[in-house]
């Protein structure tokens, strides 16, 4: 469950700015001949209801639809009216309504408002029960809506790239006040966790590779696991809805700073993702002594905040508005991993001239 | 003989009994037990589907590769494949089995791209199933529930230490995390109240700085090693004024006189009517009600939050080998909301409870 701090901050995500996406949506429903689109949230998959409320519940489930006229859009949530009063204030942007079956109230709103083409975001995914109550309702027909909402969710917004270097920023600080002085993951993980959830952060996931000698995959290990001389962790944060990751390599005794791998910072950061990755990077490594065996490309699409679009196989399947590079490979120290925020060009442009 | 295989026996002695040939397990962070309770694999993004056969051989369908890479060194039995598209994908690999018989759970959660498909993969519903394994446990997965009540007893002391005057409730929840976290806790339930008559309830942290007299609620809900255990209690921040303590002491009654009522053939109701009954004895019925208060306890385990809900009207009856928590949490009128709950374990005589942490109102 989300257990970090979850409030309505409107200069860092304002009721206007939710208002341009609503009208982005709602300017392709009218064009594709649509009367209104539904998507699915829970804490796994919040990443859309939260694009178009700026909402993420920390528990439970919920659906959101978004008519092409100009009501405001209707939330449903299996959350009970206890947490109503919490729900407008972390949730001010559209109709909050409760009922324990979700898909039941919003199969009555169809009814109700003579809605016919309804748009519906990753069908296949959303809870059988739930689409089988909405299916109750006469005379709807769902049409896949997963096109429409990406083409909307691939523009880069200068609010949510703000948010994602934010959360990459909180990481970046936990990572600079580790201990020089650990032994073991829970010496890594416990600090990690404090530093990320007390700069504000939502939500922090920590995986760790405890000896990147023998194997590089992050995992939640026992907290008694002993850290070899090298070793690689990362945090997944989430900020205000906004989801990064970061990771890094580390030496026992040294600041992670000081690995060679580091300075891939400055390298992802000059990236720009809306152009073919591996000629990209291939150019900015020559003449480094860092070679890279694998390379992933994570952004937010569809109901997930991260979900990986990219490999060093498999060239972009979707635009996204902001990324996360993964890279894997080898410096003078050893095998390393690393990731960071990657953004389009002409949003870093956008941003600098702001 | 480990947790996992006492339990892959009984699931596989389950499938059995049923006439299963195949059994497809849905999870996620938010309902994850289902999966866990086959491949002890604790999933955070994106979803997976595990399909167990009668012969003990599981293989776990991961949407996220990044979680198929933690699956692979998590849960080294269990063969782990990262799919692009998990229902067709999963869909498929049933096709393939031919003509068995799918037990898939929990209803609730599938995927609609399966259910939609469900007679051409002749799924039937195998909920009820997996419930009865959950809710009714083996002996050593009783211990690891003990074991996740040690570390919820020692989270609480944390978070009493950290409810310090000026400190946001988001930081004193970073502290608990931390705890949790270097202590090898997989996940954490855990909602707060801050404030005093105008709080009516718990959410996430908000941002609001501890001050005096603010009473301060929470419920801790470890996990460890996959097992969820729950602890309630209500601290004030400097002394507790004479209407907090009378309140709290209503509370202790109620909690006690549920635990009270906890034996083998006693039901859900039972125990919340025994709860309820003291709230009703000092004029407070009204604050018994679904207006002010959810649940009076509910089972505890692989999910946090499982069944019997212990409510008034829940007749399920209560059966050596479950796991509950009872809590009596509600709001007060005159001094606000307030919580207090132990985890206990349903013993042939009652309730062994685990919670060792004082029943009172904590002081800080």
């Amino acid at each position: 469950m989300r257990r970090g701090l979850m409030k309505w901050r409107e200069d860092e995500l304002s009721t206007d700015a939710i208002a341009a996406r609503v009208a982005n949506l709602r300017a392709a429903l009218i064009g594709r001949g649509l009367d209104a689109f539904l998507c699915y949230t829970t804490l796994v998959r919040p990443a859309a209801v939260h694009f178009l409320t700026g909402f993420t519940p920390y528990w439970s489930d919920g659906l959101l639809m978004v008519g092409r006229d100009d009501s405001r859009p209707v939330f449903v949530t299996a959350l009970s009216k206890r947490v109503g009063k919490w729900l407008h204030g972390v949730n001010p942007t559209c109709e909050i309504m409760h009922a324990p079956r979700p898909g039941l109230k919003i199969g009555e709103i169809l009814a109700q408002r003579g809605i016919r083409r309804l748009a519906v975001l990753e069908l296949d995914m959303m809870p059988g029960a739930l689409v089988e109550d909405l299916k109750a309702a006469d005379d709807v027909e769902l049409i896949p809506g997963d096109d429409l909402f990406a083409a909307i969710r691939a523009r880069p917004a200068s609010s949510e790239i703000r948010l994602a270097r934010r959360a990459q920023a909180i990481a970046q600080n936990a990572f600079e006040q580790l201990s020089l002085r650990l032994q073991t993951v829970g010496d890594v993980v416990g600090p990690l966790e404090r530093s990320v959830r007390g700069q504000g952060a939502e939500e922090c996931y920590i995986a760790v590779a405890p000896d990147l000698e023998s194997a590089s995959g992050l995992a939640r290990h026992h907290h008694a696991t002993p850290l070899a001389e090298r070793f690689a962790a990362r945090i997944s944060v989430a900020y205000n809805g906004v989801w990064s990751r970061f990771t890094r390599t580390m030496r026992k005794g040294v600041p992670y700073s000081e690995e060679a791998s580091a300075h891939l910072g400055d390298i992802v950061s000059s990236l720009d993702i809306s152009r073919a990755v591996s000629g990209q990077l291939a150019a900015l490594l020559e003449g480094t002594p860092v070679s890279i065996d694998f390379w992933s490309l994570e952004g937010p699409v569809g109901t997930r905040p991260l979900a990986q679009v990219a490999t060093k196989d498999r060239p972009v399947e979707a635009a996204i508005p902001y990324g996360v590079l993964t890279l894997a490979g080898y410096d003078p120290g050893g095998r390393f991993l690393f990731s960071g925020l990657v953004i389009p060009g002409t949003a870093r442009e956008a941003l600098e001239a702001a | 003989m480990g947790i996992l295989e006492t339990r892959r026996n009984r699931l596989i002695e389950a499938m059995h009994a049923q006439d299963i040939d195949l059994l497809l397990l849905h999870g996620s962070a938010w309902r994850g037990d289902y999966l866990r309770y086959a491949t002890d694999f604790g999933i955070l993004e994106g979803e997976a589907l595990a399909l167990v056969g009668r012969d003990g051989e599981i293989t776990l369908y991961v949407d996220d590769p990044g979680e198929a890479e933690r699956a692979t060194v998590e849960c080294p039995d269990v063969r782990c494949i990262a799919v692009d598209n998990l229902v067709e994908d999963v869909a498929e690999v049933i096709r393939r089995h031919g003509n068995r018989r799918v037990g898939a759970g929990p209803s609730a959660h599938l995927p609609y791209g399966l259910t939609r498909q469900a007679a051409e993969l002749r799924l039937v519903d195998a909920t009820a199933l997996l419930d009865r394994l959950l809710i009714i446990k083996a002996e050593d997965e009783l211990d690891a529930v003990r074991q996740a009540a040690r570390l919820g007893d020692e989270g609480y002391e944390v978070f009493r230490r950290a409810a310090v005057e000026g400190r946001e409730d988001y930081a004193l929840i970073a502290e608990i995390e931390a705890f949790f976290r270097a202590k090898g806790v997989d996940d954490n339930f855990m909602i707060i109240g801050v404030g005093g008559p105008e709080v009516r309830g718990m959410a996430p942290p908000s941002g609001k700085k501890l001050k005096r007299g603010d009473l301060v609620t929470t419920e801790l809900t470890p996990c460890f090693g996959g097992y969820y255990v729950q602890i309630c209690r209500t601290l004030v921040v400097g002394e507790p004024s004479v209407a907090q303590l009378e309140a709290f002491d209503i509370y202790k009654q109620a909690m006690e006189a549920g635990i009270a009522a906890v034996r083998p053939g006693a039901t859900a109701a039972d125990i919340a009517r025994a709860e309820n009954d003291v709230f009703r004895k000092h004029g407070l019925g009204e604050y018994v009600t679904s207006e002010y208060t959810r649940v009076r306890g509910h089972g505890i385990g692989l999910f946090l939050d499982t069944r019997p809900q212990i409510l008034e009207d829940v007749d399920m009856p209560v059966e050596e080998g479950m796991a509950l928590i009872v809590h009596p949490n509600t709001y007060h009128p005159v001094v606000g909301y307030m919580v207090l709950g132990d985890s206990l374990i349903v013993q042939q005589d009652g309730a062994e409870v685990l919670t060792r942490t004082e029943r009172r109102l904590f002081a800080q």
